[in-house]
């Protein structure tokens, strides 16, 4: 998953799609998420520093990161070939 | 660097909820580094804000409605001329564009610059025109039916699932979602912006514009894309932000390109959910958010301007992003000799 090169994020989490001018607020864990990701890093790598640093168990990681993922495409702030290839 | 010294006419200061483009078409102008500008405000109405804004406008005169007829406007035109030395003239409503075109030639004659599209531009793109223009520019437009009697409201309704956009032929979009509305929505229209009343597919997405500035010959000058964030129930934009939509970009460019459009026009756009544009609209003016693109870096008031004095403009490539604009109402207290001044000499 990568992030539109035209969405701008900002260290208090507000995030601007300068491309559909829509703009969001992340609360700090969803800036975490969001960084990690436009860092491009893999679901594995992002799962282990989540689980090493917050009281959270597997499977509860693994479901929200995959909400949040969907989230991210609902709102076109990732790249995508299809726009309404949701999932 | 010395400023040049110029008279300029502007109409549309009707600074209401449903505003004219004449206040921030000023506002731009007044900006510029070229220019020294005195004013003229022409107004319809003697309770237009523009009248009334401290430091906007250096005379004002109240001009006759297009429908009294394009003679007795221009030669209202003639008589400020005499007074004033007009250069150029800038008109922003659809419904006064006609006459000005018409008379563009004897205006000139006159030393009036203005920069307007030309007659078969403007024919071309209107509304009831659309679907033709759409199939011979290669753009998406929704179908649309043109309604003369309420009778074709059953053709309509073969053509189309509700809801449906019923439309004047100058301003006026009503949303209608059954048969009940088209009617209502078709008296209204048709009583006051006459025939046809165009009926037109709703397409399901986020309105999208752009405002832009075509030279004559092909070369866009000036294009800005925006998204209204906010949205008053007359449809217009009360909050709008500039986008980096390079799709909305290269069709403005390809339409001005094909068109050879002169001068200041708004594409009114719905992208949908699948990333594909429709053409709603095309209006052959500025639009009143144009001082949005003035902040991010293209002042089109400006440069529409010099091309009516013949003047060379570099097309303007670049502007910020993210820029945003948020209108505001504001209450004027004003004193009725103003008032009367306008309503009793109609000008000041």
């Amino acid at each position: 998953m990568k992030i539109l090169k035209e969405v701008k994020i900002s260290d208090n989490g507000f995030v601007f799609n300068s491309k559909t001018g829509d703009s969001f607020s992340l609360n700090p864990i969803g800036l975490e998420l969001i960084k990690m990701i436009s860092e491009e890093k893999e679901m594995e790598e992002i799962r282990q520093e989540f689980l090493s640093k917050y009281d959270v168990d597997d499977l509860t990681f693994e479901k929200d990161f995959y909400e949040f993922c969907t989230l991210l495409k609902h709102h076109q702030i990732t790249v995508q070939n299809n726009s309404l290839e949701f999932n | 660097m010395i400023k040049r010294n110029i008279t300029l006419a502007v109409t549309g200061l009707n600074n209401t909820d449903n505003p004219g483009p004449g206040v921030p078409f000023i506002r731009g102008v007044k900006e510029s580094e070229e220019f020294e500008v005195r004013v003229i405000g022409l107004v319809y109405e003697n309770l237009e804000p523009g009248i009334y804004m401290e430091g906007l406008c250096d005379r004002i005169f109240q001009i006759p409605y297009p429908s009294a007829g394009s003679d007795e406007l221009i030669e209202r035109i003639e008589y400020i001329h005499q007074q004033e030395k007009i250069d150029v003239l800038i008109p922003n409503f659809d419904a006064e564009l006609f006459s000005f075109m018409k008379n563009e030639e004897r205006l000139l004659k006159l030393g009036i610059h203005t920069f307007l599209p030309t007659l078969n531009q403007y024919k071309e793109r209107e509304k009831n025109r659309l679907p033709e223009f759409g199939k011979k520019y290669g753009i998406r437009v929704p179908s649309s039916l043109n309604l003369g009697s309420l009778g074709q409201i059953t053709e309509m309704e073969e053509k189309f699932d509700y809801p449906v956009m019923v439309k004047g032929q100058f301003y006026d979009a009503y949303l209608s979602g059954n048969n009940e509305q088209v009617k209502t929505a078709f008296l209204k229209i048709s009583g006051k912006w006459g025939f046809p009343v165009i009926a037109q597919e709703f397409i399901s997405g986020t309105e999208v514009n752009v405002v832009a500035l075509g030279d004559g010959k092909g070369n866009t000058v000036a294009a800005v894309p925006m998204r209204k964030q906010y949205i008053t129930d007359k449809g217009k934009a009360w909050g709008g932000i500039t986008l980096a939509d390079e799709k909305m970009m290269e069709l403005t460019r390809s339409l001005i390109r094909q068109t050879k459009w002169k001068g200041g026009m708004e594409l009114e756009l719905i992208k949908t959910k699948a990333s594909e544009y429709y053409l709603i609209e095309i209006n052959p003016r500025i639009p009143a958010w144009v001082y949005l693109a003035v902040g991010a870096g293209q002042n089109i008031p400006e440069a529409l301007v010099k091309l009516a004095l013949g003047m060379e403009v570099t097309p303007m490539q670049q502007y910020k992003i993210g820029k945003m604009f948020v209108r505001y109402s504001y209450d004027m207290i004003v004193d009725l000799e103003k008032f009367a001044a306008i309503s009793m000499n109609k000008e000041i």
